[in-house]
């Protein structure tokens, strides 16, 4: 290292900058524009000055003296030819403006206002809630104010025109002043007398020939005389004149408020001087922070930092020149507008009403707050989130053979992956094997480091050579192997099981491929989704990711407290067929079914055959795969009680609610009840006999199985025939004028109401034909029956008829004047005008049915688009306003600043995934109350241990070690 | 006018003595101000409740019978 000690902050304090910092700080003050002379060399107190830093490798800086890299660069500064205002505190200088004397600075609050304001601001550090709200009171309370109750001069109103010009609202006599004093002298109402130019002097005291003089224009009343007059005639001679505030006059405005004052306002004159608001000078980024770039044709290029600050130093020194030359002050104002326009956009290039300041090729420039500002900007994009070594991504596919721990990882992914390997005497000859192997070989491997921290890179050439001095105490990056350890992840990570710790298996080819049970957790499929490995880098981390990151640990939802891995789809559909009528197999086929899992022999066969051939039925096989002891009993989604006794399932069909993901029934008691270890075997194993069970009896959907007899189809037709004639009847009762409303709704309304109500029972009378025409072996039947996939609804649009498509939960009304389609009359209110498809997907649709249809569905997509993005937009916001709160050890929920957020966890201090989800188990945490009592009996932990005994959790850390795991269960 | 801290869903709000009270800030090493905040003019509150007091709220709890929160009453 370079000799840098490592620090900790104790503490930070953001403030204003003194312009005599700037200056103390900077390097050099830049005088020119230019930056480099023809021979290519910076020009001395040019922007590219040389003590500003250097980026040429080579060279030297001219400030610190070390090289490019080492240096990390020195501001320099501008001496500004007049001040201008920072665009950054624009509000700030509105409302300091608002809230003190024009005359002499002070705020134009009395010694109480002052205490009250001095005292809340107190009180509200002290909770911590936002000064803001105080100093703005503060200020609205001052801006009350018509006369400074300090030296009481009259206080205008401050306009703010964004984005840096400032006016003083004052009222001063208007031009039309005798006009409008003549007209106020005129009667009232007809038979007044007029005000006589006498009357008028009498009234105000000012002497009758000036009277004369003021109505004829050609004397300006002075503001006691004005203010009389106007008292007398009851009219107003103003108008507003704006005044505008140069950046100047605020200066020295600001320059006079003392400290006192400030911290009333929040503001400790210390740090934060409010005159430093208004900029004399100008801080120069160093040349690190703008590096050119050398094009090929030799050409320089230069930053937009650059650019902008060339116009700044261009525009200052016309400035100095006109001003020396003595030109007008228009031209003056002029350029100081230019001046402040440029610094500006220096510092904010995309402020609104404000043009931006674009490149030559009309490319907005891209100046300091934009590259803070977003998702790329330097916090989102460069601090927060950065592009990270040690990781991998590729395509997914499914494997079936996996374990649901495991993830398949290409190769060429494992070559490129490593993990480092620390020898020592009892892995010397394994150390030695994968350098052997070198970088292409598989297990090989890409680095060593010896004691004295040099890294050689293995190459084809050197492996064998180099394998040969690989000695204890050296470091060998090695490939990713078998059982490694890495966590595998899918975006948007929404929740935490979307990033989860997975055992690496080394396969051929370019995907990632994992086990299809996993899907639901990462809601991932394989339509060409793709995702991110990483490779651990350290012990601690891979000791982590094993222990809580694994798969089979993230088993249970935090969000529901069930299970979210298990059987998905066609596995539900098999333990379907393999549970629902229990068919029997012989022994040939019982074995091929449980093939793949880890039972390797037969229990005894439920009974014989007329020829005397052992069978086994489809419970029993099932039943091999649950853990001894298992008792349960609930409802299954085909409706059927499922019982299973001490391990064996005895009645009831086994699908989605039984084993699928998002709280299958058995899923969830094996892992609250047994462990996480016996319920990832369990899926795994219902995985694989599921997949042996569909192959065994085929399972496949065609468009006949969606067919029904042609009486059946008279009979939907029939329904839909009378649905519209029931329509029809209701259209004429309404036209008639009879339709009675429903409480609450207009005719209209109920018409409508009454019309889709009518068209739905008639799709569902269809739906229910057809449901009866279907045999219960229907593989869209067993589907939508076992819950895996599709619904009795998706059936009868296949088969009965698709019904009514909705816009906005309306019958289909837009399009034409009165009419959806031109084929249409004109207010047409019958049930096809209106988007109800009376055919099914089999028979398929009308043209003018599928306009309606893709009315409908485009609703659909519009607004998934939209409700996603919302609701990303949402997440990001909470995770924002969460993200710092922590448990602490004792039990609390706080934030940073140590303030208490919920006394418990959770109010209970329970996690969700350990509380028994099922209404009817207690849920009171029995073992805590025991826990509790057992420590209020014995007198120290040892005691209590030694009453109790320990029990020894077998560990099982790894899919390599199942053996081992079932042998020391006796399960 | 409904007096809301009689109706049954609304959890008890009593206001702690100075000895509970240097309990409470002790059992969690924080001073008062960290507590979260309830606004005096809060219908739950007691009627002698003033800008200052710690209250506590005790709420049946379907996990631990008894959820106990104290809240420091502002403006
Ligand atoms: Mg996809
Ligand atoms: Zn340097
Ligand atoms: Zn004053």
């Amino acid at each position: 290292m370079s000799g840098h000690a490592p620090k900790s902050i104790g503490s930070l304090s953001f403030g204003l900058m003194d312009p005599e910092e700037y200056r103390d700080m900077s390097a050099t003050k830049v005088i020119t524009a230019d930056t480099y002379d023809d021979d290519g060399f910076p020009i001395d107190m040019g922007l590219m000055d040389p003590r500003l830093g250097v980026i040429d490798p080579g060279l030297e800086c001219k400030t610190c003296g070390k090289h490019s890299g080492s240096c990390n660069g020195h501001f320099g500064h501008i001496e500004l030819a007049a001040p201008v205002i920072h665009v950054g505190f624009s509000k700030l200088i509105r409302r300091l403006l608002r809230g003190t004397c024009r005359e002499c600075s002070r705020l134009t609050l009395d010694e109480n206002e002052r205490q009250e304001f001095r005292d809340r601001l107190d009180r509200t550090r002290e909770l911590g809630d936002d000064l803001n709200d105080v100093t703005k009171a503060a200020i609205r309370q001052a801006r009350k104010k018509d006369y400074c109750p300090h030296c009481g001069a009259v206080q205008y109103d401050i306009n703010h025109e964004k984005p840096t010009t400032y006016y003083e609202v004052k009222q001063v006599l208007s031009s039309e002043y005798p006009q409008r004093i003549a007209a106020a002298m005129e009667p009232d109402e007809e038979d007044d007398e007029p005000v006589s130019p006498h009357d008028l002097a009498d009234e105000t005291g000012i002497d009758a020939g000036r009277i004369q003089e003021i109505l004829s224009g050609e004397f300006r009343p002075r503001e006691e005389d004005r203010q009389a007059i106007e008292k007398a005639l009851d009219v107003d001679l103003t108008e507003e004149d704006m005044d505008k505030l140069m950046p100047s006059d605020i200066r020295d405005w600001f320059e006079d408020i003392p400290d006192e004052d400030l911290e009333v306002l929040g503001i400790d004159p210390e740090k934060s001087r409010p005159e430093w608001m208004i900029l004399t000078v100008l801080p120069v980024p160093p040349v690190t922070a703008r590096p050119s770039i050398t094009l090929d044709n030799g050409q320089r290029s230069e930053d937009d930092l650059t650019h902008k600050l060339v116009d700044i130093i261009r525009i200052n020194q016309r400035f100095m020149e006109n001003r020396e030359a003595g030109a007008p002050q228009l031209i003056i104002e002029d350029l100081w507008e230019l001046l402040q326009y440029h610094v500006t956009t220096f510092m904010d290039n995309e402020i609104s009403g404000t043009p931006p300041a674009r490149h030559r090729s009309g490319r907005p420039l891209k100046t300091l707050s934009q590259r803070l500002k977003g998702k790329e900007g330097r916090f989102r994009g460069s601090l927060s989130g950065k592009r990270v070594n040690f990781s991998a991504r590729t395509v997914i596919s499914p494997d079936p053979t996996l374990s649901l721990n495991e993830v398949g990882v290409p190769d060429r992914v494992a070559k490129e992956m490593t993990q480092t390997m620390n020898v020592t005497e009892r892995n010397l000859e394994e150390a030695r094997r994968y350098v052997r192997n070198g970088p292409e070989g598989h297990p090989g491997a890409n680095y060593v480091r010896r004691p004295d921290n040099r890294r050689l890179k293995v190459t084809e050439k050197n492996c064998e050579e180099l394998a040969e001095k690989v000695k204890p105490g050296w470091e060998v990056s090695r490939h990713l192997v078998d059982g490694d350890i890495v966590i595998f992840n899918r975006q948007p990570s929404l929740h935490r099981m979307s990033i989860m710790a997975h055992e690496v298996v080394v396969m051929p080819y370019k995907t990632f491929r994992l086990n299809t049970v996993v899907c639901p957790p990462y809601n991932a499929d394989f339509d060409g989704d793709e995702m991110n490995m990483h490779a651990l880098q350290n012990e601690e981390a891979r000791a982590e990711a094993r222990v809580l990151m694994r798969v089979q640990e993230q088993m249970l939802s935090p969000r529901f407290g069930e299970n979210i891995i298990g059987a998905i789809q066609d596995h539900i559909s098999a333990t379907y067929l393999l549970t629902h009528t229990n068919p029997t197999f012989n022994e040939t086929q019982a074995l091929d079914l449980l093939r793949a899992t880890s039972v390797d022999e037969l229990p005894e066969p439920d009974g014989h055959e007329d020829d005397g051939t052992e069978y086994w039925t489809g419970r029993s096989i099932f039943s091999e795969l649950l853990p001894d002891g298992l008792d349960l009993e609930f409802t299954s989604s085909a409706d059927d009680t499922v019982v299973i006794e001490d391990g064996q399932h005895v009645e009831g069909t086994i699908d989605e609610d039984a084993v699928g993901a998002f709280g299958g029934e058995i899923v969830d008691t094996i892992a609250k009840q047994y462990d996480r270890t016996r319920a990832r075997i369990f899926i795994n194993e219902v995985g694989t006999l599921a997949i042996r069970t569909i192959m065994h009896f085929g399972f496949s959907i065609g468009i006949d199985d969606e067919s029904i007899p042609p009486e059946a189809q008279e009979q939907v037709d029939e329904a839909i025939e009378n649905a519209y004639a029931r329509v029809e009847e209701l259209i004429e009762t309404y036209e008639r004028g009879e339709l009675e409303s429903l409480p609450g709704r207009t005719v209209d309304e109920t018409l409508e109401m009454k019309i889709m109500q009518t068209l739905g029972k008639a799709r569902d009378s269809a739906g229910d034909i057809a449901e009866d025409h279907f045999d219960d072996d229907n593989p869209a039947v067993i589907m939508a029956d076992s819950g895996a996939r599709g619904s009795m609804l998706n059936l009868t649009q296949m088969a009965g008829a698709v019904g009514q498509q909705a816009v906005r939960g309306e019958r289909i009304n837009r399009g034409y004047e009165n009419r959806t389609l031109s084929h249409y009359r004109q207010n047409d209110l019958s049930a096809d005008a209106h988007g109800f498809v009376e055919h099914s997907y089999r028979e398929g649709l009308e043209p003018k049915e599928f306009f309606f249809h893709a009315m409908g569905g485009r609703e659909g997509l519009v607004d998934t688009a939209v409700r996603t993005s919302k609701s990303g937009y949402l997440q990001r916001r909470l995770i924002n306003a969460l993200s710092e709160l922590e448990t602490q050890y004792d039990g609390t929920v706080r934030d940073t600043s140590d303030t208490i957020v919920q006394f418990e966890f959770g109010e209970d201090g329970t996690s969700p995934v350990e509380v028994s989800s099922s209404m009817d188990e207690d849920a009171v945490d029995v073992e805590d109350i025991t826990e509790r009592i057992l420590d209020e009996e014995f007198a120290d932990e040892t005691e209590k241990q030694q009453f109790l005994g320990t029990e020894k959790r077998p560990t099982n850390l790894s899919e390599h070690a199942d053996d081992w795991w079932l042998a020391e269960g006796d399960d | 006018m409904v007096d809301v801290s009689q109706h049954e869903l609304v959890p008890d709000h009593t206001v702690l003595d100075s000895d509970e009270l240097e309990d409470v800030l002790a059992e969690y090493d924080i001073k008062k101000t960290d507590l979260p905040k309830i606004k005096r003019t809060d219908p739950a509150l007691p009627d002698e409740a003033e800008v200052g007091d710690v209250i506590k709220v005790e709420r049946d709890s379907r996990t631990t019978d008894r959820a106990v929160v104290y809240r420091l009453v502002i403006e």
